[in-house]
């Protein structure tokens, strides 16, 4: 093997840093017409009267388009439960009611401002408990209830469990929204190619794109190809579609070339974000730091409409109890509807929620029993051949463990002892570490596939390779991977392997880039269809073989005990963190990172680095910085000067990303997904150093300085307390 | 978004800048960095229709001691104050504050006298001009003003400079050896706005006593703030911890922040008492008091 872990640098990098490379924002032609969306601004209201004339008759103006010109209002990525264009009802501010088209983007805002739209104001409901209340406001009046779904877990007697323990801890968790912030605002632009409707735009599952456009404009889907542009990230922001539902819209409706580019504000408002949980939570062990209880409700804000919900729900429900063999388990996880910014997939899928509950408690355990938090999880993780709460036997290649020991080894190596407090100082150090787990791959029973062709070219032997397979190149670099397994397999030089990944027409369905799935799946697939076409090579005709892979199948969660058998593989992560707290600010500025994977194989070892480097920022804006605020629907850190993302200077200096390669047996070369794990366990390791530093525990993601002087306070009254009642 | 259109008039003395800005009066706006101006453009909370660059004026960018005093001229970077080695000598307050307003790219644009036209509530260059008890030079067609700084911040984004008129210089008292000063700022995230700052400048008499003080907070109000109170406080008194404390509450008191993103109320209040504290602690700490009690 030569390609296989070498760090082969990146063909994009040159044209992405000098400017070059084309987002679907640079793809505005002259001539091309511009749509500008008009939000709806409301938290829940009924459209009374939409009354365009004065729009219209501005010059310019080319049409003005609601509801009554879509031809399939109806879209969304497991249920189609939201409107391209509003039709009689808006659920939240992001809504989208009109479209203004025009010759140019000026005209086309200015038409937008002449729209008159006349509202009745509707009772909301945005806050989550509060939906499941009887009498609340009805997101969705036609379903009678706010509650998208319920999905209990039930494993062993949860009761008898907690009668065994010998110490049982009770905690409340809750987390906030989170942007995507890519770099790339939402942009598309849609034309003509004979009588074929093209959108170019940025997404992360073309063919699954094609199918709703196809639908909403009431096409075949031969009639419809989706390109993709250079994509300037997506972190699950980019499965929903936005844009591009409009700008096909008025290309159909037109037959005019139109484009659609969204500016921050639009796009935060308008795209979905990571759901906040709150999280109640018992644990119950034994003395010597067994699990052997734990019992979790967590309500979910789905917001208006449904997008990932359920999926993102019944992840976070099957890792309640993280990445831990627990014999008794009982979850009831819900997620509701509201009247908010609609929640969906974003990096992690829900784990880091259920993570931030679960390994926050069993650092609290372990300090209850005075166990030392890496031996308690040493103690309680998974192991080869365990079963989980769904009943089901762990997919093989379970590396909790290891990916432990080896992260409790680097802590050891590279995190000096502390220095003793200097009293007049108001700084604290400390230290903190979480334990991970996260699925790879689609789950819950989907029938997860991935198809691709290689075609081969040369005339005594095999010369070239062209490898077609419909995937979504985000920026993790993908579209290299699969060519490294190719050149691989076929032993050609790498530049003799071409690769077609970003047009529906020409490249068969890959599969989404999400759930860390796409070096799996794809990577099979690539690596199928070039030992077929290396099998049949014939240099006359020239080869081509496609191939379907398909992995071991899961099974959907029954909807009363959650038992089944939902994953075929696991990505495993454990981290340690330094922490300095201002105790008298509250400002808390991580030092250093371990954080350790099991990546099965690093096809590429510097893609895998800069994975876990650029999650590590996301992680660390999850955890400390990004306050995304909304107050009764109205979303109020709509920019960049208010929602804070961390940059380079607010990163530590010291981070260690440890790549451990132990084989998954279904894995290309043994390679795992690992993009969204360097999110799942940060948030709770950061929260475990803050109390080694200061003894305080904080409950509410994102720990913001605030949050962390309450909860200081708060140990400092218990404290008090407690040395009060212990006088006689 | 992009800024609504304007006309660019780059100038290449004073003089020219002064007649362009006579010429289009309310329309016009001294571009300097950029850093605050483009930024208000892109949002349209300013629309100038004229922008007059004073970039291209020579001689403007300089920094230098001249009649006891550190002149600031209008084209002078954050980055020129951050890494001259005479204001880390002797410019402490200065020196602290040139290091932490916004991030390193934006400090490579901005100038100190622009953003003290500028007048943001959370800037932190008024915080530091008022504990210096700096003046700024303006000048307009009726001839030239200096103006202490206590005049010149008016209001939020308000100053005392005129139409038709710019301000040319930034003045700062040379400290003696004596004198000290620390900059004091609480920030979400690299290169943000203060969340709460504290800027603080004491000078020692012989016999330990302080002999003169400037205490101001920013991000705590309109514009930033003198804090009076704790100025008499110190004046006169000998440096002890009670002292620092009751001046430190004084900033408590007059801290009238807004509640948003950043912090609410009650935590920027707080925040306002212990930055100026720890302002007070850092001074004296190197004007090398020994253990203060
Ligand atoms: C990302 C970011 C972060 C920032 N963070 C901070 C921060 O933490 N702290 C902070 O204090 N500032 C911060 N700023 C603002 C920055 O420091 C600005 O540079 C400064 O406030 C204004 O200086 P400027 O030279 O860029 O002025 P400009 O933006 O060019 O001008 C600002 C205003 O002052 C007027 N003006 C400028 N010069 C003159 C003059 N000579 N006479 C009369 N009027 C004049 C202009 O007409 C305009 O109205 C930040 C800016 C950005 C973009």
């Amino acid at each position: 093997m030569t390609l296989i872990g070498t760090s082969v640098a990146r063909p994009d990098a040159r044209d992405k840093v000098t400017g070059a490379a084309r987002y679907p924002a640079d793809l505005v032609r002259p001539g091309m017409a511009h749509a500008k969306a008009i939000f709806a601004h409301r938290t829940h209201a009924r459209i009374v009267r939409i009354d365009s004339t004065r729009a219209r008759a501005l010059p310019g103006v080319l049409a003005v388009l609601t509801a009554a010109d879509v031809p399939y209002n109806r879209y969304g990525l497991i249920s189609s439960d939201q409107e391209v264009l509003c039709s009689e009802r808006v659920r939240y501010v992001g809504d989208r009611v009109a479209l203004v088209v025009a010759t140019n983007a000026d005209v086309a805002a200015a038409g937008a401002a002449l729209v008159e739209i006349e509202y009745e104001d509707l009772p909301a409901v945005t806050d989550p408990l509060a939906a499941l209340l009887p009498g609340a406001p009805l997101v969705h009046p036609d379903l009678a209830t706010n509650l998208l779904l319920h999905q209990p877990i039930r494993k062993g007697d949860v009761e008898r469990g907690f009668a065994e323990a010998d110490v049982i801890l009770e905690g409340t968790f809750t987390t906030s929204w989170q942007e995507h912030a890519y770099l790339q605002p939402d942009a598309a632009v849609a034309y003509y190619e004979g009588d074929t409707l093209v959108v170019e735009t940025a997404g992360q599952w073309l063919h699954e794109d094609r199918r709703q456009l196809a639908a909403i404009v009431g096409v075949s889907e031969d009639a419809l190809i989706v390109r993709y542009a250079k994509i300037g990230g997506a972190f699950g922001g980019r499965e929903d579609l936005s844009v591009q539902t409009l700008a096909a819209l008025a290309t159909w409706k037109l037959k005019r070339p139109t484009v659609l580019v969204w500016n921050r504000e639009e796009a935060i408002v308008g795209h979905h974000k990571r759901h906040p949980f709150h999280i109640t939570t018992r644990w119950g062990a034994k003395r010597d730091g067994t699990i052997i209880a734990v019992e979790t409700r967590s309500v979910a804000d789905g917001g208006a409409y449904a997008s990932t919900s359920i999926e993102v729900l019944k992840c976070a429900a099957i890792f309640a109890h993280g990445p831990y063999r627990v014999p008794n388990v009982a979850t009831d996880a819900y997620v509701t509807y509201t009247n908010n910014v609609p929640s969906g997939a974003f990096r992690g899928f829900g784990t880091p929620q259920a993570h931030w509950a679960a390994e926050s408690m069993i650092t609290r355990i372990a300090n209850a029993l005075e166990i030392d938090p890496i031996d308690i999880r040493r103690k309680n993780l998974y192991r080869e051949g365990d079963t989980e709460a769904t009943r089901s036997v762990l997919p093989p290649g379970v590396s909790a463990l290891p990916v432990l020991e080896r992260c409790a080894a680097e802590a050891r190596a590279r995190f000096e002892p502390r220095p003793p407090a200097d009293s007049s100082s108001t700084k604290r150090r400390g230290l903190g570490i979480a334990s991970g787990i996260k699925n790879v791959g689609y789950s819950f029973g989907y029938p997860d596939q991935s198809t691709a062709t290689v075609e081969l070219i040369g005339s005594a032997r095999i010369e070239r390779a062209v490898v077609r397979i419909g995937v979504a190149d985000v920026g993790q670099g993908v579209s290299l991977i699969l060519r490294q397994i190719v050149a691989e397999k076929l032993e050609l030089p790498l530049r003799s392997v071409a690769i077609v990944h970003e047009d529906s027409a020409q490249a068969p369905n890959g599969g989404s880039a999400s759930a860390s799935r796409l070096t799996f799946m794809a990577g099979r697939a690539v690596h199928a269809a070039a030992a077929a076409a290396q099998a049949n090579f014939n240099a006359r005709t020239g080869t081509s073989a496609t191939v379907q892979f398909r992995p071991k199948p899961t099974t959907a969660i029954d909807r009363i005990t959650g038992e089944g058998d939902p994953n075929y593989c696991y990505g495993y992560v454990a981290q340690a963190v330094e922490v300095e707290v201002d105790i008298t600010t509250g400002l808390t500025q991580v030092l250093r990172i371990i954080s350790v994977h099991d990546v099965g194989r690093a096809i590429n070892r510097q893609q895998v680095e800069g994975q876990i480097e650029g999650c590590l920022a996301q992680a660390v804006g999850y955890a400390l910085t990004e306050n995304f605020v909304s107050r009764e629907g109205a979303i109020l850190t709509p920019h960049f000067s208010t929602y804070l993302l961390p940059t380079t200077l607010d990163m530590p200096t010291e981070i260690y990303p440890i790549i451990m390669e132990l084989a998954d047996p279904q894995g290309p070369y043994g390679a795992r997904g690992m993009s969204e794990m360097p999110l799942v366990p940060f948030a709770p390791a950061v929260a475990a150093a803050i109390y080694d530093a200061t003894g305080a525990w904080v409950n509410d993601l994102p720990m913001t300085p605030e949050r962390i002087l309450d909860a200081i306070d708060a140990a400092r009254e218990r404290l008090t307390t407690a040395a009060a009642a212990a006088v006689p | 978004m992009f800024p609504a259109a304007f006309d660019y008039l780059p100038a290449h003395s004073v003089d020219e800048a002064l007649a362009a800005l006579l010429k289009h009066g309310a329309d016009a706006r001294i571009l300097a960095g950029g850093q605050s101006l483009i930024p208000a453009m892109r949002f349209r909370l300013a629309r100038p229709t004229v922008l007059v660059d004073i970039n291209p004026i020579a001689g403007l960018a300089y920094l230098r001691e001249e009649n006891g005093a550190l002149l600031m001229g209008a084209g002078a970077r954050d980055f020129a104050v951050e890494v001259a080695p005479f204001i880390k000598e002797r410019y402490h307050l200065i020196f602290d504050a040139a290091a932490v307003v916004a991030d390193p790219i934006v400090r490579q644009s901005g100038t100190i006298v622009g953003s003290l036209c500028h007048n943001d509530p959370a800037g932190d260059w008024g915080v530091v001009a008022l504990a210096a008890r700096a003046e700024v030079v303006v000048r307009g067609n009726a001839g030239t003003r200096v103006v202490p700084i206590d005049d010149f911040l008016i209001d939020s984004f308000t100053t005392a400079v005129g139409e038709g008129e710019m301000a040319l210089e930034a003045r700062f008292p040379t400290p003696n050896e004596r004198t000290s000063g620390s900059y004091q700022k609480i920030e979400r995230k690299v290169g943000d706005f203060a969340t709460a700052a504290a800027g603080v400048q004491l000078t020692l008499s012989a016999d330990g006593t302080i002999a003169a003080a400037g205490v101001a907070i920013g991000a705590a109000g309109p514009t930033a703030k003198r804090v009076v109170e704790a100025e008499k406080i110190l004046l006169g008194a000998r440096p002890s911890i009670a002292v620092l404390r009751a001046a430190a509450a004084e900033a408590k008191e007059i801290s009238d922040p807004i509640a948003d993103t950043r912090g609410d109320i009650e935590f920027k209040r707080e925040m306002a008492g212990v930055l100026v504290y720890r302002g007070l602690l850092a001074t004296l700490k190197r004007l090398q008091q020994g253990e203060l009690h």
